[in-house]
């Protein structure tokens, strides 16, 4: 079928990257909008626009919130078909409460499990979630939707298609042919280091999109490879081999008696009631131990397990900021005495590839600079894969043109949608998260229909503007949404001002930088969609005059 | 010195070392010799602008491990690198004989 190699890697990186490329483009976006995402719901949620704090004190803030959870009515009824006769009501069991929180977490967020009588798993628990302002205990609104790491950080792995992973697996088989298409670009690429400063915006349009394209990906290559690679190994034990959960489930659970044995960590209750010593202390053990180990840091995780049983035990885990590796040095400690009963080992060797993977992909760490650098890469990324759509269009236009040919259109329209669509559909949330009332039920469900309805108009609009590109010329749909982009973009800046009173110059000059720094990407975006847009009228116009000077010519 | 403040001076060097040395590395090639100086430098100096490049990328992650956690650094170092060719790329593209700056003898 291929008269070589080279020609065989050509097709594979041509077809797969074509028809891949336009989930790999969410993935890259939305994934660069996640290294911020904590920023973007300080953004989105106004009432929550304070300083990052650390874990509170448990008896003092903790207990009582903790105490005041319960689960939803909503969370009852999904439980109710995986229930032997009657549903109870109330749930006064508590398996486990825990609290998270990063050093950019202004608010905590505490998750409560119950068990359940009658489950037809003995096993499930069911689930309470709150969400507590740290420095007094007071619960916040939990139905308000954080876009930023409830919306845009499913979106980059999920594509949020829940219906039975879907978009896990659409994206995890999108980034494994990722890794495929990236080997056969490199392949393909005559020239690797010839050209790897090379980029010629004055010639033809083919050479330059293609200039653009291999720039951006042999550039930042290491960052494609390995936030490709790591994101498969993030999900891989759990979604994409779940063996754990399905043929050895047995041996599972077998082995997670042993490991209560062997760890000291009761595995089950005792049924014998018991007390809760000083929470606090154990957390300040576990810091002395840490600063002993030259570790010293914040709590990031803290946990009870068996709350109110003689079995019952604490763990504390660090908060990671200052390493890329995603470990938690956990302590642990008898609740109901608060004598220590473990010290997590320090990881194999494996154990600490794995956490160095992961660590590098979810990004716990403190380090703003290396974050803005992940930011430029999933950008690069994008351009990368945006400028392969524009030259699969380039190169057949014209041919498909004289063969009377619809495909070059119908690419062209969706890599539209696709680039500046996203883009509109991601400023139109932001634009309806202010525009929306601040009381109004279900508001979260508002703002996702904005996204989704704001995205399948811009497809609309790209189709019904794509019949230049049947005719081999260039589709004005690119410069239109390129506009709206900009007006959008400078919309969410001053609308947040409005509603809010935090305009931009005032957050910088408190230097409240969540608000600020998003702000001010907004407004960088705005110009560059305007200098874009103006870049393709010029464009289009010189076409135009080129296209009469050959009419005049032929008169 | 403040430990946080040694931490920003030490990326900052490490940012500016892995800008000078792609630039450097790129001033090594003929056709971006071309764009800059408009003449390609003979075979020695570019030899030379190409170790110049190298060394300055290894003092890139020097710096870098100066400043973080190893784990941490390696990955600066990296972003740091494509950061630097993008940038250098970029100045070719569009004001190639800024990059003389970096090379004043040539």
């Amino acid at each position: 079928m291929f008269s070589s190699f080279r020609q065989a890697m050509a097709w594979l990186h041509t077809w797969f990257g074509l028809v891949l490329g336009f989930v790999l483009m969410a993935a890259f976006f939305f994934g660069a909008l996640s290294v911020f995402d904590r920023e973007i719901d300080r953004w989105t949620v106004p009432t929550t626009r304070i300083a990052p704090q650390p874990m509170p004190s448990f008896e003092q803030v903790l207990r009582p919130a903790f105490e005041r959870m319960h689960p939803t009515p909503a969370a009852i009824d999904a439980m109710r078909p995986r229930v032997d006769g009657a549903m109870p009501q109330h749930f006064d069991t508590v398996v486990n409460w825990s609290a998270y929180t990063t050093h950019r977490d202004p608010v905590l967020e505490l998750y409560a499990g119950y068990e359940v009588p009658n489950a037809k798993d003995p096993e499930e628990a069911i689930w309470a979630y709150g969400t507590i302002d740290p420095r007094n205990g007071k619960a916040l609104s939990d139905d308000q939707l954080k876009i930023g790491s409830g919306f845009f950080y499913p979106m980059h792995y999920s594509l949020t298609l829940d219906w039975k992973n879907l978009g896990i697996w659409i994206v995890g088989f999108s980034a494994l042919m990722m890794l495929a298409a990236l080997v056969s670009g490199v392949i393909m690429h005559r020239k690797l280091f010839r050209e790897f400063f090379t980029f010629r915006p004055g010639k033809a349009r083919l050479r330059s999109v293609l200039d653009l394209h291999n720039l951006t990906g042999v550039v930042a290559l290491p960052f494609h490879f390995f936030f490709a690679f790591t994101g498969l190994v993030i999900f891989a034990s759990t979604y994409y081999f779940p063996v754990g959960q399905t043929q050895l489930h047995g041996l599972h659970e077998l082995h997670e008696q042993v490991e209560a044995q062997e760890t000291g960590l009761p595995h089950d209750r005792a049924g014998v009631p018991a007390g809760l010593a000083s929470v606090d202390a154990m957390v300040a053990e576990a810091q002395r131990r840490w600063a002993a180990d030259g570790k010293a840091g914040d709590v990031g995780f803290l946990m009870m397990q068996h709350v109110g049983d003689a079995n019952g035990y604490v763990s504390v885990y660090r908060a990671g900021t200052d390493r890329i590796a995603l470990v938690g040095d956990g302590i642990h400690f008898k609740a109901s005495t608060g004598e220590l009963i473990r010290v997590d080992p320090p990881a194999t060797p494996t154990g600490r590839v794995s956490e160095f993977l992961t660590g590098l992909h979810l990004q716990h760490f403190r380090h703003w600079l290396l974050r803005w650098f992940y930011m430029l890469g999933g950008l690069a990324g994008a351009v990368c894969i945006a400028t392969g759509f524009v030259f699969f269009v380039e190169k057949r236009k014209r041919q498909h043109a004289q063969r009377g040919s619809q495909g070059a259109r119908i690419v062209d329209a969706l890599a539209v949608t696709t680039v500046t669509g996203m883009l509109l559909a991601t400023l139109g949330i932001l634009v309806a998260n202010r525009l929306l009332p601040e009381n109004l039920p279900a508001r979260g469900d508002w703002e996702r229909y904005a996204f989704w309805c704001i995205w399948a108009l811009a497809l609309l609009h790209a189709a019904w503007r794509s019949a230049p590109v049947a005719q081999g010329r260039a589709n004005p749909a690119w410069r239109e949404q390129c506009i709206a982009i900009a007006t959008l973009a400078l919309a969410a800046v001053v609308l947040n001002g409005i509603t809010t009173g935090d305009y931009v110059w005032r957050t910088i000059a408190t230097g409240y930088w969540p608000v600020a720094g998003i702000d001010l990407f907004l407004l960088c975006s705005a110009a560059v969609a305007c200098l874009t847009a103006r870049a393709l009228k010029r464009r289009a116009s010189a076409a135009q005059s080129r296209i009469a000077d050959m009419g005049m010519a032929r008169v | 010195m403040s430990e946080a403040a040694l931490a920003t001076c030490l990326l900052l060097a490490a940012w500016l070392a892995s800008v000078a040395g792609m630039g450097w590395l790129a001033g090594s090639m003929p056709v971006h010799a071309q764009q800059v100086w408009g003449r390609t430098p003979s075979s020695a100096m570019a030899r030379l602008l190409r170790w110049l490049g190298a060394a300055s990328i290894v003092a890139a992650l020097a710096l870098c491990l100066g400043a973080d956690h190893a784990s941490m650094a390696v990955l600066v170092w990296v972003m740091a690198s494509t950061g630097a060719a993008l940038l250098v790329a970029f100045t070719l593209a569009w004001r190639p004989r800024w990059l003389r700056v970096l090379a004043p003898w040539v």
